[in-house]
């Protein structure tokens, strides 16, 4: 099982290393209090996140700057459908992935025929309306002043149910994007990423992939939108401020783009890095996009390229030892 | 339009212009069935706009382009391909960061063969072209003359295979590469009836391989038949010498 990285880290390796740190996130809740608990909870919302823009940008190349928007679109469609019109929470959550990825079809196909940073353009212009759109209807969203949305568990100690709820949301995404890039599409999407062209020529219909790709990682931030909603209590055009995109850029980026692992590490680091280095302020984000920056120059294969040579390093020392 | 005989592709007076430059001109092309066609020409003939206007990366400016009398040039690319047409390209053109035996698959998947069975025969086409032992490296780290030929063995995977439209298969390539490469071609034709269609500079090799060979001049067919004919022919003497 190719888990820690897609096309090199494989077998009983990479699975024992998985499932060693699903255990302990999963024990996690047993040694920390309530404030490290919300840490990891928004950790694992950036992991949906980050994955499944890894799974548009990073697999099939499709480098856009929206992901942050179409997590409101969810997260709106839901606290409003709940908060504004009565509906159960559950029928809220499950408009949401159906609204964002309706949007992320109709944004999907009105690009279809852009590449690099036209596309990165394009797609900023759109969330950047929607974060406007969202300020100016405040009778609807409330604006700037925040939209109250019911909470999906109540009461005291009620960090414990988010925090599996996001970690099983989380781990739903990490087996989505494995499964995906060994089916068929994860295929069809690394080929249009390499060269569109000569995809098309071995009779690819590349427009529906990058539709499908469009769909899938724009629902699933619906969806991540829509429990964030719930889990936070309020809902804030901040969530489509460019500095979200930014985030799950550099998450993706520091954990390595294109590892199916890469945008879990990268998510879950640079939320306890954000976390632990608060009071920094925004001089956190330059720190980031310095790293960021060096990654892209040096090594591009972020922390998952560490891992991976490190347990190379390790398999290397253990043979030589048998020798 | 009627499919005539054995009649496999047919192009009917094509011409392609980009803005003021014709690019083709008034181009009519039949091929039959089962043969392998050598398509030379100066540079600037019009060679490779032929190859994109058959398999749909140019839609011709006027004309029409049959395959097995259907016609096919307001037709998407993908769906050429699905017609059983194949193409390569004159610089070899791999998804470079999958290995050699993913690049091998994927024209597999597109008509729906199973994982296994395209593994298969994957298999066996790379071991055909002594690239078997590399077939799980990056397609990124083969050599120039092994990435022409994984290029080349890659379109067998698409079965039936109809025409193949080779561009410049034996430019920069290894005369050891070279003889895997006519060899690939004459095998497929033999046992798998593949039409090709070879633009080449390499006369040697085209006289070959080809038993009829068209020649292309400013975007026209100024010539076609063996080559002993074409190289007595005036008009050919002329367009390569330039006079």
């Amino acid at each position: 099982m190719k888990i820690i990285n897609h096309t090199v880290i494989s077998g009983s390796k990479g699975r024992s290393l998985s499932l060693a740190v699903l255990l302990i996130v999963c024990l996690l809740p047993f040694w920390t209090g309530e404030y490290y608990m919300q840490v990891f909870t928004i950790a694992f919302y950036y992991v949906i996140l980050a994955s499944s823009w890894n799974l548009l940008a990073g697999y099939a190349g499709q480098f856009s700057l929206a992901h942050h928007a179409f997590a409101a679109i969810g997260g709106y469609t839901s606290a409003l459908l709940v908060a504004n019109f009565g509906f159960p929470i559950w029928l809220g959550i499950l408009a949401a992935p159906l609204s964002s990825a309706l949007m992320g079809f109709i944004l999907g196909m009105l690009c279809l025929r852009m590449r690099a940073i036209y596309l990165a353009i394009a797609t900023w212009a759109f969330a950047e309306s929607v974060r406007i759109t969202i300020s100016m209807t405040y009778e609807i969203t409330r604006g700037d002043l925040g939209l109250a949305v019911p909470k999906l568990f109540m009461g005291k100690g009620q960090g414990v149910p988010y925090y599996y709820l996001f970690l099983g949301l989380a781990a739903a995404t990490a087996l989505m994007t494995i499964f995906i890039m060994r089916s068929k599409m994860g295929y069809y999407l690394r080929a249009i990423r390499n060269d569109e062209m000569v995809a098309r020529v071995m009779g690819i219909n590349t427009t529906r992939w990058k539709i499908l790709a469009f769909i899938l990682s724009s629902g699933t931030a619906g969806i991540a939108g829509a429990f964030y909603g719930h889990y936070n209590g309020l809902l804030t055009p901040v969530m489509v401020d460019f500095n979200e995109m930014a985030f799950i850029v550099i998450m993706v980026v520091i954990g390595g783009i294109r590892s199916i692992a890469g945008p879990v590490i990268g998510a879950i680091l640079i939320q306890i890095l954000t976390e632990t280095f608060r009071e920094f302020g925004e001089i956190r984000m330059v720190v980031f996009a310095l790293a960021v920056i060096a990654i892209a120059r040096l090594y591009n294969e972020g922390a998952m390229g560490v891992v991976r040579q490190v347990l190379q390093w390790i398999t290397r020392r253990k043979q030589a030892r048998e020798y | 339009m009627e499919k005539k005989n054995n009649e496999l592709l047919r192009t009917e007076n094509i011409i392609k212009d980009f803005g003021s430059l014709r690019a083709v001109d008034n181009l009519s092309l039949r091929l039959e069935e089962g043969e392998i066609r050598g398509l030379i020409g100066p540079n600037g003939s019009g060679k490779t706009t032929l190859v994109n206007l058959i398999t749909g990366v140019y839609r011709p400016t006027s004309g029409g382009v049959y395959f097995s009398g259907r016609r096919i040039d307001r037709l998407p690319l993908d769906n050429i391909t699905h017609e059983g047409i194949m193409r390569t390209f004159q610089v070899a053109r791999m998804f470079a960061d999958m290995s050699v035996l993913d690049n091998m698959l994927i024209p597999a998947f597109t008509q729906g063969t199973s994982k296994r069975e395209a593994r298969h025969r994957a298999q066996e086409l790379l071991d055909f072209c002594l690239l078997g032992k590399l077939s799980n490296e990056p397609a990124r780290n083969l050599s120039g003359g092994q990435t022409m030929l994984l290029q080349i063995v890659r379109g067998f995977m698409r079965q039936p295979l109809k025409l193949y439209l080779l561009d410049e298969p034996f430019a920069g390539v290894h005369p050891a590469i070279k003889d895997i490469i006519i060899e690939t071609i004459q095998k497929m034709n033999r046992e798998e009836g593949v039409t090709f269609l070879i633009v080449s500079h390499e006369l040697t090799t085209i006289h070959r391989l080809c038993s009829q060979i068209s020649v292309l001049h400013g975007g026209k067919v100024i010539s076609e038949g063996t080559m002993k004919e074409v190289a007595n022919d005036p008009r050919v003497i002329d367009s390569y010498l330039g006079g």
